[in-house]
């Protein structure tokens, strides 16, 4: 039993100036510097409950350039993308787009904890997505399972048994036509950057 | 003065404004360039012209040089134009010879390119001694200004203002909308940070306008028009009918105590429909003017025709009068102090608060009302329901501090939910939360009071509150409002039961704000409360000569500011009148009257409706008072027959010949 005794000073050093605006330049980010704290995104939010950081937090994090500190929180995962936060926001700032971004900078930092499924979804999703125009969930359930956690997959076995006998999990890859149409309409909106792309040039 | 050869004479002046100008301008250079520009018999450059060296320089150049013309190459004419003119007509020339050019807000402080700032002030100067040249010599007209003044509102500021105009001697008439003057102030319990009893400040006041002999008080009244100019304004009054004689009816209540409804059965409005009274009634104890009035809404008579009238038998003085109609009343004013305040925001807006749904949600105009002794409870604080509340939540900011309804702080709302805290806090002894955002408690005493509330044991929750429900999570929930809000402080979400909800909204402009303004011809801020000519240097003028402004329909304010507004506003009005005249900037627009057509398109376009059209001799004519020399009428007229002073169209095309001579 004891306490455990660390520091929680934080020093300017520790911050990254650059975070903030890059984040801002993002879309649906401009405003985050709009914030007044008054908590209503976290007040409204359903899971801020469970956050380490809650969404004011996350913002105020974010403005003062603790990037590490927002990237490693659990808030951007547990984000359920309900909207409410924005909804409610009496400055207007569209708190989920700027979780989004948050979540994009973690993925590309890879700044979530070895096996954690959720970054992994979205980026196995996409580039499902990117790829056929759709998903596939069977082949992208076993991708989720592979590169997290092989085990749990293979203690679900039953269950994906069923799916298959159901009909819900097919072994072809599901496409759309015309693939290369859809990747120059993501490459024109600016795709990954999350900036606004306008068209290239 | 043309020194009787005809020839202009331009004396041309360049300030350096201390380093404003010649920072970036090269002042020397610019007055050498002058020297030789057609018609400049003397050129200088000088430190500070605006100094009383410099604006000798000018009066001793006429005098011995014999100039006629004077320009001065300065800073803005919003500044310095008065001066400058004024210099000039000490040494015995008309002022309107002198012309400014503004070489610091066009060329110094906007360019950092020495070379081509200082070529731009020689085409600016260029075109100035191009004009000058035309310049007539103009006359200000001089129009009599009326001793009388309005005061449209009798709230504290309409009161405070009313009184100071009367005190001086001049003339008032207050006019009010409801039934008695007091405005919101009449509804409040104690005032903030001191806790004076409202009623025991104002009432005196109320009394004192109502008994003074310089002060004509018309309740139950609105201004209908206005019209004329500064000075001279001619306004109509509509005094909306109350069914009783307001000279004979001394407020004894034995009308009301007679009424055929025994028990008072309709929503009182002063008392924010929380009370009841009778059709006949009277809305507070110290309503002034001390009458009574009937409400043909919910009067038997007016609604059947088949009361038997025990009011009027009840009067002993006659004082009832069923066949009272609107009538009007016109007066002349000098000057006009608007003081319409305020209304109040309406929750219903921010529906999370569930005011409107949950009977023990509460404005904070409400509880003022239950926390004073002559409200609806004798004082007592009780809700809806019956019951006393063991613990009340006060939220802040609602509509306030937000992009979705108000977007601007209140101001007051911090201040009167301590001030609500404390009272609810000694009436019922409950645990009070205070839900903020921000503690704005600037002011004399105010963060004083703000300490007090801390140490008389007022929870204080920074955050602003998402939701109230009566869904219970808990058993302690069970029965109350759940205020549900993230500890911004403590950095995590919180649910608390109270019993009570007082939702502390915030002040908007009235809802008929912009037909005032239109009325009244001044404008708005985007947020719709009046503007004032300057936020800083000007904050109880109008754009409009002789309109003033005091109190919260200017913006949110207490009662302290109110009434310094209202003292400022009476001070500015009666500088006005006292004068007893005003002098006219002559550089109107006029009508040459051979040439118009009376085609009557200059008439609605003008914004300060100074033009009129004349029956007679079938042409427009333009008010020299009203106008303001925007020159809109000029550019529009087909005929081209209008025409402004200091702006005639040989004065404006040489400008702009000499603008472009280097171009």
């Amino acid at each position: 039993m004891g306490f455990t005794v660390r520091q929680t000073i934080k020093y300017e050093a520790e911050t990254d100036p650059g975070f903030a605006p890059l984040i801002k330049e993002k879309r649906g980010c401009e405003k985050l510097e709009a914030c007044i704290q008054c908590g209503t995104c976290s007040g409204v939010c359903p899971l801020s409950i469970y956050m380490d950081h809650t969404p004011r937090q996350v913002i105020l994090l974010t403005r003062s350039g603790f990037r590490d500190e927002v990237l490693k929180s659990n808030t951007i995962w547990l984000c359920a993308s309900c909207y409410e936060c924005t909804v409610s926001c009496p400055k207007d700032i569209k708190i989920t787009d700027i979780i989004y971004s948050l979540k994009q900078e973690a993925i590309r930092a890879r700044a979530y904890p070895r096996g954690f499924p959720i970054p992994v979804l979205a980026k196995e999703f996409y580039k499902m997505v990117r790829g056929f125009g759709r998903t596939t969930e069977s082949f992208l359930v076993v991708k989720l399972l592979l590169k997290t956690n092989i085990l749990a997959g293979l203690k679900m076995w039953k269950l994906g048994l069923q799916l298959v006998k159901s009909g819900r999990f097919g072994f072809v890859p599901e496409s759309i036509k015309n693939r290369g149409q859809l990747q120059q309409i993501l490459e024109r909106v600016g795709e990954g950057n999350g900036t606004n792309g306008g068209p290239k040039k | 003065m043309d020194n009787g050869d005809g020839k202009v004479r331009i004396g041309f002046y360049v300030c350096h404004c201390g380093t404003n100008i010649a920072g970036t301008v090269d002042v020397a250079s610019v007055a050498k360039y002058a020297a030789g520009l057609p018609g400049v018999a003397v050129s200088r450059d000088y430190k500070y012209m605006c100094s009383d060296p410099g604006q000798d320089l000018i009066g001793e150049d006429i005098r011995e040089h014999g100039l006629n013309r004077i320009v001065v190459a300065a800073c803005s004419p919003c500044l310095h134009e008065a001066t400058f003119r004024t210099a000039t007509a000490r040494a015995g020339l008309n002022p309107f010879f002198c012309h400014l050019v503004n070489i610091r807000e066009h060329a110094s402080w906007v360019h950092s390119d020495r070379a081509a700032a200082t070529a731009k002030v020689y085409d600016l100067i260029r075109a100035a001694c191009g004009r000058v040249r035309h310049h007539k010599a103009l006359e200000r007209k001089r129009v009599n200004v009326r001793p009388e003044v309005l005061v449209v509102g009798g709230g504290i500021a309409g009161i405070q203002a009313a009184l100071t105009v009367a005190e001086s001697g001049k003339k008032v008439y207050l006019v009010e909308r409801e039934p008695t003057i007091g405005g919101h102030m009449a509804m409040f319990d104690k005032t903030f940070p001191t806790l004076d009893c409202a009623a025991c400040i104002l009432t005196p006041k109320m009394s004192q306008v109502k008994a003074h002999p310089n002060i004509t008080l018309w309740t139950y009244s609105e201004v209908a028009a206005v019209e004329g100019f500064v000075g001279n304004f001619k306004v109509k009054v509509r005094r909306k009918p109350r069914y009783v004689n307001e000279e004979a009816c001394v407020g004894c209540m034995e009308c009301v105590d007679a009424c055929i409804y025994k028990e008072p059965k309709f929503e009182d409005e002063f008392n924010q429909r929380l009370g009841k009274r009778k059709p006949v009634y009277m809305s507070f104890p110290q309503a002034t003017p001390k009458v009574v009035q009937i409400d043909p809404e919910t009067c038997l008579h007016f609604k059947t025709g088949k009361c038997k009238q025990p009011c009027i038998a009840s009067c002993s003085r006659n004082a009832f009068d069923f066949n009272q109609e609107e009538r009007f009343e016109d007066i002349d004013v000098g000057a006009i102090i608007v003081a319409t305040g305020f209304k109040p925001f309406d929750p219903a807006r921010s529906p999370k608060y569930g005011y409107g749904h949950f009977p023990n949600v509460y404005t904070s105009l409400e509880v003022e009302r239950l926390v004073n002794s002559a409200g609806p409870t004798g004082g007592e604080v009780v809700m809806r329901d019956g019951r006393k509340p063991k613990s009340v939540g006060i939220v802040h900011c609602v509509g306030s501090r937000n992009l979705q309804t108000n977007r601007w702080c209140s101001k007051v709302c911090c201040m009167y939910s301590l001030k609500l805290a404390h009272l609810i806090k000694e009436h019922t002894h409950a645990e009070v939360y205070n839900f903020y955002i921000d503690m704005r408690t600037p002011g004399k005493g105010y963060e004083e009071f703000y300490n007090q509330l801390l140490e008389e044991g007022v929870h204080f929750i920074r955050g602003k509150v998402a939701e109230v429900t009566d869904w219970a999570m808990t058993p302690e929930e069970e029965g109350k409002l759940v205020m549900r809000v993230e500890d911004t402080l403590a950095g995590f979400v919180r649910r608390i039961p109270v019993d009570m909800v007082v939702l502390a909204v915030g002040l908007e402009p009235q809802a008929d704000a912009q037909g005032v303004r239109r009325m009244f011809n001044i404008s708005c801020s985007s947020e719709g409360f009046f503007l004032e000519r300057h936020p800083k240097l000007a904050p109880v003028d109008t754009a409009t000569d002789g309109v003033y402004l005091a109190g919260a329909c200017q913006g949110p304010k207490d009662i302290p500011d109110s009434v310094a507004q209202a003292g400022a506003a009476a001070a500015q009005a009666m500088a006005l009148i006292d004068k007893g005249y005003i002098e006219m900037e002559p550089n109107a627009a006029f009508i040459d009257s051979e040439e118009c057509s009376g085609c009557k398109s200059c008439i609605p376009l003008c914004p300060y409706t100074a033009i009129s059209f004349d029956e007679v001799t079938v042409k427009a004519t333009i008010n020299e008072a009203l106008c303001k020399g925007c020159g809109t009428c000029v550019a529009a007229c087909p005929s081209g027959s209008i025409k402004q002073n200091l702006f005639e169209d040989v004065e404006i095309f040489s400008e702009i010949e000499e603008v472009l001579a280097n171009a």
